[in-house]
């Protein structure tokens, strides 16, 4: 038991000396600053979220969990999981492509996004997302006026209709 | 040392003739010389050769007794409340992952039904990702899908449950060998003290090798006049086995020897005897050598080691003296024989007693006509995982024990493929088809690549030759929606509608010939609108269109999609006379189906040490094409292709209404029939046509979408997705006046056009229907204002 309760310690231990490396909040990270708060700040009343079912609600929350915590591997992987139960989910391939983003895999990143744009709503927050998404990929893999257009088309995710509707 | 004294000699070569010529040395001391000479020969030449075998002897023994081999798993089962599934289906995956239907499902590994409910208890496993915990869980099948799904003690809703995946194989991905390993207190005690009894008395005693064996041997081969006795312990034979060879000299025998004395220096008696009870050979299979008396229980007897009867255990012990000469499939008299004298010796050493003798000689070898072949039910699957497994991985990774790989099949999809081929070509023989023909069929996942299911021969398990991906076969019009799809890339020149010839044409080949293709119905039908001749696929249409794109184009696009073999860049490949596997043609479609998300097919989606640590995992990765709204026209057409063209009689077969997308394909003479068809979440490819390529009477529509329609009956449907992407859309247009026309007007039928190809005509009917509202937009005006 003794030995039990030491061992317990020294995982506590561990677990705090781990913690004093963790990763910088989301909040804090380039796909924050430049997707995710800029594009909920667009859409403003334009909502449209597919509707998900209980396991993929699950594992996209862990892997939201898995994202925080800075374990990128194990976030795409529970997505992917996810992506085998509703591969045509858009938000599901969003939330891929941020994490292709911050795993600094831009050409993945660009696909993934691309991807949920092609299949999405076309429209809102999701929209802006993934026109940020790909304005931010294209500048790291120096497309800098494919940049600039996707910033552009991110903007027009809050017209009523967009184009191709 | 001995040179040494070669060299004094030359050069004192003078008073050392003189010398013997003067003194001859006495006899004894010639002797002692020449023995001195053999001693420092044995020294210098027979010790590191003994330390040599040492080595060889021991890699050989370590590797192998402590392999573990890899176990290979299906895909684990998803289970969550919506989740299409039949009840059929659920039940497969339950047999597939063993699980056993008892009452209440009280144990882990068990299962109970009442009518649509299902009583789940699930086994603890360690996936990819971590170790689960048992679960027990009760879901409810509603419409083929899961209505509810909550856990039994407290009802709690859950969320996602993955069933722990069937076991479909063990296997060494190094080697090309088959083996069910069988730890020594899982054999049968007969088998022990009976393999000892015929082979090797004195195998408690001896060292290795065992002289007075020797000596018996050599009496019974003299008396005999000819080898009828070997000598060679149980631990000379293993050693034998590791260095299989026919070579019959005594230098082999010699090393034989020293090799058996030193393992038994090494390791203890239960640990040669497991060894050998693993690795001794007892027969063949095709390319596949049947090690150990584990495989060959299941070989011969389709039953464990542990559940033979000693009838069954006297043969196998027979066989190990020569299991070719005793091989009771080909040689049963031979064997019946053998297997009766082992018997009594089991009888004349006290093993058996005379009455359990003679009760087991009444039996007939009892042995299976058809061997399951490998240890896996799922061979040609297996293959595409050992070939993925050995391009993607290091073999120092994969030579690493007891990893646990994790692969893509759907058991119960698997079942389907198979039965569909199976059944299907039994039904063509029906319908007055040849009796020869053979068949392949791929299932993959539309968005991952995924291999679900993978059939290469009619017969279920046959490990042979593997058709999906090793026959290589002209796939005909199966090539034409490329051609098509090159067109609409070219938006200038082409949409939809666009009207093209469908005439004669004749081509100067390359040695001089003249190439006339004709059409199937051996007509030409005119002008019609390119989808139309897409649809009901004229040859003589695709070749205009064909030259019109180039051939060399088309060679490049079937490399973009995935497929990187040499195409001849003549006019007869725009006709399909291009060979392709079916895997290769499920690669080509994959990335039509995902709408031009083009991702390798895989069959491995991650490889575990038994530490539970990732070897590498095969993540998703997309890789769109460009031109993707060409893809999305194209895919629009080829569902017309089941609705009007070719492939209409489709929807009957499958006795639904589903949109699904097809194609058909018929080689010249009728050799190959292909069909491929995807609906939203699956694409699959079906060949059939004989193995010798002779003409098989066979089209696209009467032979293999019949089966490609087998196996989708069993499947849930999901109709395609013709949701444009950005930068296409659906208009009204009449397609004769190529022009835009209003949705109640005659002939009005909606079809997708890039934008900016759309036609630039209207009809009268539309512009009337403007002015109308022209008009009424007026009065809605004026009468705004009154």
């Amino acid at each position: 038991m003794k030995t039990k309760t030491s061992g317990l310690w020294l995982l506590i231990l561990l677990l705090v000396a781990c913690s004093t490396q963790s990763p910088a909040p989301v909040e804090d990270r380039e796909v924050n600053a430049r997707v995710r708060a800029p594009a909920n700040e667009d859409s403003a009343g334009v909502q449209v979220y597919s509707l998900q079912n209980p396991a993929v609600k699950q594992l996209t929350a862990l892997a939201g969990g898995a994202e925080r915590a800075g374990d990128l591997d194990q976030a795409s992987d529970y997505l992917e999981r996810a992506l085998r139960i509703q591969p045509r989910d858009p938000q599901l391939l969003q939330h891929m492509a941020e994490i292709k983003l911050q795993k600094e895999d831009y050409q993945q990143a660009l696909n993934f996004a691309v991807r949920s744009y092609d299949i999405g709503p076309r429209v809102g927050e999701i929209c802006s997302r993934n026109w940020r998404t790909i304005s931010v990929a294209r500048e790291h893999l120096k497309d800098f006026n494919g940049s600039n257009d996707a910033e552009a088309r991110a903007s027009q995710c809050m017209n009523t209709r967009p184009k191709g509707l | 040392m001995a040179s040494k004294v070669k060299n004094t000699k030359s050069v004192r070569r003078k008073p050392a003739r003189k010398k013997t010529v003067n003194k001859k040395p006495g006899l004894l001391r010639r002797l002692f010389r020449v023995l001195l000479l053999l001693l420092g020969l044995v020294i210098g030449l027979g010790v590191p050769w003994v330390i040599w075998l040492d080595i060889q002897v021991r890699d050989e023994f370590e590797g192998r007794l402590w392999d573990v081999p890899s176990r290979v798993y299906a895909r684990p089962l998803s289970i969550y409340t919506g989740k299409p599934i039949s009840k059929n289906s659920l039940l497969l995956e339950l047999k597939a992952a063993g699980y056993r239907q008892t009452a209440q499902a009280v144990e882990p590994g068990s299962y109970a039904v009442h009518g649509n409910d299902f009583d789940i208890n699930r086994r603890a496993f360690m996936f990819d990702d971590g170790m689960q915990p048992t679960t027990h869980f009760r879901l409810q099948l509603s419409n083929d899908a899961i209505a509810t799904l909550n856990s039994v003690p407290g009802s709690v809703d859950l969320g996602l449950v993955r069933l722990d995946p069937a076991e479909i194989a063990s296997i060494y991905p190094l080697h090309d060998e088959d083996r069910t390993l069988v730890a020594l207190q899982d054999v049968p005690e007969l088998l022990l003290t009976g393999l000892q009894a015929v082979e090797d008395r004195q195998f408690k005693h001896h060292h290795g090798v065992a002289l007075r064996s020797i000596a018996r041997a050599l009496v019974a081969n003299v008396k005999a006049g000819r080898a009828v006795q070997g000598g060679s312990t149980l631990t000379q034979q293993l050693v034998k086995n590791y260095f299989l060879s026919s070579e019959r000299t005594l230098v082999r025998k010699a090393n034989e020897a020293v090799m058996a004395v030193l393992l038994e220096w090494h390791y203890d008696k239960a640990q040669i005897l497991e060894a050998y009870i693993n690795e001794i050979y007892l027969g063949q299979q095709g390319r596949h050598a049947i090690h150990g008396f584990g495989r060959a229980s299941e070989f011969y007897f389709n039953r464990p080691l542990q559940d033979i009867e000693p009838q069954q255990i006297a043969l196998l012990v027979g066989m190990v003296r020569g299991a070719s000469l005793y091989n009771p499939r080909r040689n049963p008299q031979r064997a019946l024989q053998r297997r009766d004298q082992v018997l009594d010796i089991f009888g004349s050493t006290g093993l058996m007693t005379g009455h359990q003798i003679n009760t087991a000689k009444s039996y007939p070898l009892g042995v299976i006509n058809k061997p399951r072949s490998g240890a896996s039910v799922y061979p040609a699957f297996l293959d595409l995982v050992r070939r993925q497994l050995k391009r993607d991985y290091r073999a120092s990774d994969l030579g690493s024990e007891g990893l646990k790989i994790f692969t893509t099949l759907a058991p119960s999809e698997q079942e389907y493929a198979q039965q569909a081929v199976s059944m299907g070509l039994d039904d063509l023989q029906q319908r007055g088809l040849p009796a020869d023909l053979q068949a392949a069929l791929v299932l993959a996942d539309v968005a991952s690549g995924e291999v679900r299911a993978l059939v290469g021969d009619r017969v279920a398990g046959r490990n042979g030759f593997n058709r999906a991906l090793d026959a290589r076969r002209q796939i005909g019009s199966v090539i034409k929606p490329l051609v098509y799809l090159l067109a609409l890339e070219h938006v200038d020149d082409y949409n939809l509608i666009t009207r093209i010839k469908d005439e004669p044409v004749s081509l100067r080949q390359a040695d001089g010939s003249l190439w006339s293709p004709a059409n199937y119905d051996h007509k030409s039908h005119g002008e019609l609108p390119l989808m139309d001749a897409l649809i009901r696929s004229y040859n003589q249409a695709t070749v205009k269109v064909g030259l019109n794109v180039g051939v060399a184009n088309l060679i490049r696009k079937i490399k973009q999609l995935g497929v990187d073999v040499d195409i001849p860049a003549v006019p007869a490949t725009l006709l399909g006379a291009v060979e392709l596997t079916p895997v290769e043609v499920t690669q080509i479609y994959q990335s039509l189906a995902a709408g031009g998300y083009s991702v390798p097919l895989r069959s491995v989606t991650a490889v575990l040490t038994p530490e539970g640590d990732l070897l590498s995992r095969y993540p998703l990765r997309l890789r769109p094409l460009e031109h993707r709204e060409a893809v999305a026209l194209l895919n629009f057409a080829l569902t017309q292709v089941v609705e009007q063209g070719t492939a209409r009689n489709l929807h009957g077969l499958l006795g639904n209404n589903t949109l699904i997308a097809g194609k058909t394909g018929t080689s010249n003479e009728r050799r190959d029939s292909w069909f491929v068809g995807y609906t939203r979440e699956r694409v699959a490819v079906s060949w059939v046509g004989r193995d010798d390529n002779r003409p098989a009477a066979v089209t696209g529509g009467n032979a293999a979408m019949r089966i490609w329609a087998g196996l989708f009956q069993h499947l849930p449907f999901d109709a395609v997705d013709l949701r444009m992407p950005d930068g296409a859309n659906f208009v009204w247009v009449d397609k004769q006046q190529q022009a835009l026309t209003g949705p109640t007007c005659p002939r009005a039928v909606q079809i997708p056009f890039i934008e900016g190809t759309e036609p630039k005509a209207t009809t009268k009917c539309l512009e009337k229907q403007l002015d109308k509202n022209r008009k009424s937009l007026w009065r809605k005006w004026f009468e705004d204002k009154d």
